[in-house]
């Protein structure tokens, strides 16, 4: 009797659960979704391991989202003919990454530092916040992490629904649209297909998002009310010096092994753009910066074939640009000495 | 490796497989001993030599504690089994804290010292099985049971996988006994113990990290004064965040240990109905309770010699509690309030029990019976309070708003931490700011509401009986759903909080 009665029970429950499933991922399928992956700290571990490799063989990419989105990676590794490892952190500095690399004796690799100067020159905490729990996560990663990581990436390939930041139970609720106290700061929800994220950990701007003006203008509209929002002023001074001072160590520790360093500014437009040009005048930090680390910068402005595109949220590059970009990227690094071999590109 | 990860549910497919199949019982338990070393070994692979050499002394010096003759004999065998594992267990647990305290106490004695700071990885669940170890020896010791004979069942005892890193903590009496013969579930054991398997993981991947842990996180990390509502939420949050992350965890447990055939022990039952301490205690993490008890605070002499000596039994047997879970003052802060509530309320029944002409109440304190703070029905200014479920309620709310305010020590990082929450609580923080969203106060409302009503209505019954009396479709749904929370709640990373202890 009670055998019977608790098979029906779990023969119920997982029709129950079954139904929903297929349902709930056909839903989001039919709204547009395609499975991606979650831009989490266990994808950031897999790419961190694959730093160890000989300079000619690859380029590590450390920064914020810019560089996820800018660097076109089947662009870059067919035209340099290397591997791109993508570490760079969505609203995150790269100062703890560089760190991390500096501090790891066995990378002798080649660093591209992508900067974005509201990140890289903020005293903000929370924009180390993401680096540390990556950095702290890598290094502690368990064999069991790693499996279940593996598996992970194995079902988020395969189903839309598997991405956290879109779908998951506290994802939906925080999307209800509810008024908030005065003075309380909730992170506003990035309207839901802005983006996609590949195995590799490049990020590109969904062609749902991309074709939908009110989605745009959220997305505007999210980054006007952040930046409007910023409680910190950018850093100067003896706090910027000491920033700078840190960068050149972790740099000097990189090259003293071998390696090379070279930091690259990648486009923003519009309002973002005037907005970071007045906040963080290049003189101040940018020259600043590459003057301390004895290092060399590529910033989009001094190129003309890169000084003028518009990113569709005046942030990123649309997915067609990104490839534009990262071919003249690959273009001024070459020049710049950057491969043992030739790029193609450089190839009469 | 975590209940609540995929690496999980392929590694109990696999675990089930083999033990149902055809083998023998001992090539049955040895698959058993192997999966509890692996389950182990994906934290932290050299640690499962913790695991082994816990076994190793306290089988063969339980063994001979039983059979040696001589007092002297008997109390060097018990020395050497508790500097065996206390010693693990200081070294690993406590090092950085007795150092952090040394250093202090150097210090205030004018002494410059400053040692290198040691950098050791804290073993996962090594308080959990080094008290289940060290009962099994203390029980040789007493001469309660026969030394186990079977190396390969008492490893099992040791490493069984289901409540290896965070019980319940389990005695000799209540597992060793039950690998002695076969064991394999009815279907109706296997299917309640999968329906225990999801429920703990709806506590604790949906209940625990998605609902819970953000609020809390959030207010227990601000860095200023805040809002009295807020401060409140954050803490209650916590509270259902601490229960049902290790609720679902021993839940998990118990289901698991259901499939393969085995029974585990009760380790909650509904707390946050407790009406009083020595209730609350009944109730919650109740195999650490009552190894405490019995280990402990009888071994002090209990309530047997005088009042004093019962209340100052009491807060020592609180406050290794307190250190048990973590190696930090605010632990001992914590463990030092519930010892205070607990001394404050036997006093409070005493008193009445002295002025109704009743005999000294006779049972340990931490073994009392539900209905420990007595009031007269005269005493009660409302009418609505002379009614028993009204008194028990108001009993309940209070002891609940009193154990959220230990919550405060066991979360806070530090002290300056824990006091700002307090102020905040207590209104002495006007000017505190507002935090949490809209959102964030609903669910912690909600959740909170949830779980005084579900433990306040469960209180004097278990899951098992609310299953045998409902309708299978009932269950079912209800079984479902919690499956579809649990899918749209997706992938939680959050270890379960008492790993750490």
């Amino acid at each position: 009797m009670e055998t019977t009665k608790m098979a029906r029970a779990a023969l119920l429950s997982l029709a129950i659960a079954t139904v929903f499933l297929l349902g709930w991922e056909g839903f989001w399928r039919s709204q547009g979704f395609i499975p991606t992956y979650n831009d989490d700290k266990a994808l950031w571990a897999v790419k961190r391991k694959e730093v160890y490799q000989p300079p000619g063989s690859a380029t590590v990419f450390i920064g914020s989202s810019r560089i996820k989105f800018n660097l076109d990676i089947p662009t870059w590794e067919k035209l340099s003919g290397e591997q791109a490892v993508q570490l760079a952190l969505v609203g995150t500095s790269p100062i703890l990454t560089l760190q991390d690399l500096a501090e790891d004796e066995k990378f002798a690799g080649k660093l591209v530092i992508d900067v974005t100067e509201p990140l890289f020159f903020s005293p903000n905490p929370a924009f180390h916040q993401s680096a540390q729990e990556a950095v702290g996560y890598y290094k502690k990663q368990t064999p069991s992490e790693k499996a279940s990581s593996a598996i992970s990436l194995a079902l988020e390939s395969k189903l839309a629904f598997l991405e956290e930041r879109r779908f998951s139970l506290n994802t939906l609720l925080n999307d209800i649209p509810l008024p908030n106290r005065p003075g309380v700061f909730q992170f506003p929800a990035f309207p839901k297909g802005f983006e996609w994220t590949t195995a590799d950990r490049q990020t590109y701007m969904s062609e749902m998002f991309l074709s939908d003006s009110s989605d745009l203008k959220r997305q505007t509209d999210i980054w006007t009310s952040l930046i409007m929002n910023s409680p910190a002023a950018p850093i100067s001074g003896e706090e910027l010096e000491r920033v700078l001072a840190g960068v050149k160590n972790s740099v000097d520790k990189i090259r003293s092994r071998g390696g090379k360093v070279i930091f690259v500014r990648t486009p923003s437009s519009g309002p973002m753009e005037a907005g970071e040009h007045k906040a963080f005048p290049r003189s101040q930090y940018w020259n600043r910066l590459l003057e301390m680390a004895d290092a060399a910068g590529i910033h989009y402005k001094d190129y003309p074939e890169t000084a003028n595109y518009v990113c569709p949220e005046w942030s990123h590059l649309s997915p067609a640009d990104a490839i534009d970009y990262t071919t003249h990227l690959v273009k001024q690094l070459g020049e710049k000495g950057w491969f043992a071999m030739k790029p193609n590109i450089l190839n009469p | 490796m975590l209940f609540n990860s995929y690496v999980f549910m392929a590694f109990l497919g696999i675990a089930l497989a083999f033990h149902y199949l055809p083998v023998s019982w001992k090539a049955k338990k040895a698959n058993l001993l192997l999966a509890g070393y692996l389950f182990y070994a994906v934290w932290n692979p050299p640690f499962v030599l913790l695991l082994w050499l816990s076994t190793l002394v306290d089988f063969f010096v339980g063994k001979q504690l039983y059979h040696a003759e001589g007092q002297a004999k008997r109390k060097a065998l018990l020395l050497t089994s508790l500097a065996a594992n206390l010693g693990m267990l200081a070294f690993f647990k406590y090092g950085g804290f007795l150092l952090d305290n040394f250093i202090l106490l150097a210090s205030a004695l004018g002494i410059d010292f400053h040692p290198a700071k040691p950098d050791i990885i804290l073993p996962v669940g090594i308080s959990f099985y080094t008290f289940q170890t060290l009962s099994y020896t203390l029980d040789m010791y007493r001469r309660k049971h026969a030394p186990e004979r079977s190396l390969l069942d008492f490893s099992l005892f040791v490493s069984f996988f289901p409540q290896l890193v965070a019980g319940p903590i389990v005695r000799t009496g209540e597992l060793l006994p039950q690998f002695k013969s076969p064991r394999q579930a009815t279907a109706a054991q296997f299917m309640h113990g999968l329906m225990l398997l999801s429920l703990g993981l709806f506590m604790k991947v949906v209940l625990a990290d998605s609902l819970l842990s953000g609020p809390a996180d959030m207010v227990f990390g601000a860095q200023m004064p805040l809002n009295i509502v807020d401060a409140w939420l954050g803490v209650l949050a916590f509270s259902g965040q601490i229960f049902f992350d290790f609720a679902g965890y021993t839940t998990c447990a118990i289901g698991v240990a259901a499939m393969l055939g085995f029974s585990l022990p009760d380790n909650f039952r509904y707390p946050y109905a407790a009406a009083g301490f020595s209730d609350f205690w009944r109730r919650w993490h109740i195999t650490l309770s009552t190894w405490l008890r019995d280990y402990l605070y009888i071994p002090l002499g209990g309530n047997r010699a005088g009042k004093v000596r019962t209340y100052i039994n009491l807060m020592i047997t609180m406050l290794v509690g307190g250190l048990w879970h973590g190696a930090s003052w605010t632990f001992v802060a914590w463990g030092a309030l519930h010892g205070l509530y607990l001394s404050v309320e036997k006093w409070i029944v005493s008193r009445q029990d002295s002025r109704a002409g009743l005999p000294a109440e006779a049972e340990p304190a931490m073994a009392l019976a539900g209905q420990a703070v007595i009031v007269e029905k005269s005493a009660l200014p409302l009418p609505i309070l002379r009614s028993p479920k009204a008194r028990t309620l108001l009993l309940v709310l209070l002891t609940f708003f009193l154990v959220n305010v230990t919550w405060v020590f066991f979360r806070a990082a530090d002290f300056t931490t824990a006091w700002r929450l307090l102020s905040s609580m207590f209104g002495m923080a006007p000017e505190g700011a507002a935090l949490l969203p809209t959102i964030d106060m609903i669910k912690v409302s909600v959740v909170t509401m949830g779980l005084l009503a579900t433990h306040f209505l469960m209180r004097n019954t278990a899951v098992s009986a609310l299953v045998q009396k409902s309708k299978w479709w009932a269950v079912g749904i209800a079984w479902g759903l919690m499956l579809v929370a649990i899918i749209i709640s997706q992938k939680s990373s959050g270890s379960f909080i008492y790993f750490q202890f």
